[in-house]
């Protein structure tokens, strides 16, 4: 292509573009766009406010979560199965009976409390049977935990001499327990507690859990969450050796 | 005088982790002109303004964009977003004529309209939908005045080979216009 026809298209190019010039008379309208690019401004900031409301959200049914009654239950049985992985997981000690030595033993400390029902119990009363002792209260979520396990306990060692004592520490006493007691299936009675026997049972946070023998002496404080299988294994020998012990 | 300049006084404050754009006085100082370049290739003022609006829109929103050089990145941007829609001008013309055809209520040109400057327009602008993006990029940003150094620039090219390419472009463009409506 010579230099003349590569002008003369160059030119020619150049003129069909030019006609699609918008006309010199228009003159986009720079106050009205800024408007309409404003209010697309603020509808874009609300897009992205959208993922704050929806945290908010999800914290506020949270909130409702732990609130709510049901999904409490939820919570206490996703607790539950927490701590059984996490002790499966825990290097596989043997479940072993590590009671006091019946000579190493020193006198429980009695007290005299009243069921629900208005009936005093006393440790002393209690001599012959083997007694577990659990200071808990309603707020405790460990001890929510271990409750249910409590209550096997009772079911399947009350025929052999074993009684559950829930010793509960509520400041409010009865008026947190009552309903408490009506929603939960508990088969052992429950106490009201206080600040002196708990200091006597050595009690710092809850829960705690004794083991009584026979002979009414202690044979075993647990301060925190139990081990169900090794109380199971405490209870078991604390029952045979009572057996000895009431034998002799 | 259209100049690409990443320290230019519309961004404000730059450190290293962010840029604050002064979104605001770029619009004021490059609307018109984006709008402009919308409309050549578009050919529909009221569409254009919507686009550029848009351009400015994209702009704010993409941080990425803030960092570099902003008026190159908004031409480039608006260039792109006039030859899209142009595309889909093309399509549903397309598709209009097909259902026109099939309704038998195609509406007769009148040998003015066939004349027209808009005719020729619609020619520019047909050829302008189906050549390679970036040819179609340089002979808008050309057609719109803007320099060598400056297309380079926008289109983040060596601008020692835009010569060279606009050459090409415009030779793609006289091709194809005479392959669909014959030498004039």
């Amino acid at each position: 292509m010579d230099k003349n026809s590569e002008t003369r298209h160059h030119r020619w190019v150049d003129e069909s573009l030019a006609i699609l010039n918008p006309g010199d008379e228009w003159h986009p309208d720079v106050s009205d766009g800024l408007l309409r690019l404003k209010q697309s401004q603020v509808r874009g900031t609300w897009f992205s406010k959208r993922w704050v409301f929806a945290a908010t959200g999800a914290v506020v049914v949270c909130l409702c979560l732990m609130v709510l009654h049901s999904p409490k239950v939820l919570v206490h049985r996703c607790l539950e199965c927490s701590v059984a992985v996490w002790q499966s997981l825990l290097p596989s000690a043997p479940a072993q009976a590590n009671l006091k030595p019946p000579s190493g033993r020193t006198l429980a400390p009695d007290f005299n409390l009243k069921y629900a029902n208005g009936r005093d119990v006393k440790l002393t009363d209690l001599k012959g049977k083997a007694v577990l002792g659990n200071f808990w209260a309603t707020w405790c979520e460990g001890c929510q935990v271990e409750i249910p396990w409590f209550v096997e306990f009772q079911k399947e060692y009350q025929a052999r001499g074993l009684v559950v004592i829930g010793i509960s520490m509520d400041d409010d006493g009865w008026k947190s327990v009552r309903p408490w007691l009506k929603e939960k299936n508990v088969n052992y009675p429950i106490v009201i507690g206080n600040e002196r026997l708990g200091k006597q049972y050595g009690l710092d946070g809850m829960p705690l859990t004794a083991l009584v023998d026979r002979e009414g002496r202690i044979a075993d404080v647990h301060p925190g969450l139990v081990d169900k299988a090794a109380t199971q294994q405490k209870i078991r020998a604390l029952l045979q050796e009572s057996f000895k012990d009431s034998a002799n | 005088m259209y100049t690409v300049n990443t320290s230019s006084e519309a961004v404000a404050d730059s450190s290293a982790n962010e840029t604050h754009l002064d979104i605001e006085a770029l619009f004021r100082a490059h609307y018109g002109r984006v709008a402009r370049i919308i409309a050549r290739v578009v050919g529909d003022r009221a569409r254009s303004e919507d686009l550029a609006v848009e351009v400015f829109l994209k702009l704010w929103r993409n941080h990425k964009a803030q960092s570099e050089n902003v008026e190159g990145w908004l031409y480039r941007v608006a260039v792109r977003a006039g030859l899209d829609e142009l595309r889909r001008q093309t399509r549903r013309g397309h598709y209009e004529r097909m259902l026109a055809w099939v309704q038998t209520r195609l509406p007769a040109a009148t040998p003015e309209d066939i004349h027209s400057v808009s005719q020729k327009q619609a020619r520019v602008r047909s050829v302008l939908s189906v050549l390679e993006p970036r040819q179609a990029q340089f002979l808008v940003l050309r057609s719109q005045e803007f320099t060598y150094q400056e297309v380079a620039s926008i289109l983040n090219m060596n601008p020692a080979s835009i010569g060279t390419l606009v050459s090409r472009a415009e030779e793609s463009f006289r091709k194809e216009y005479i392959k669909r409506y014959g030498q004039e």
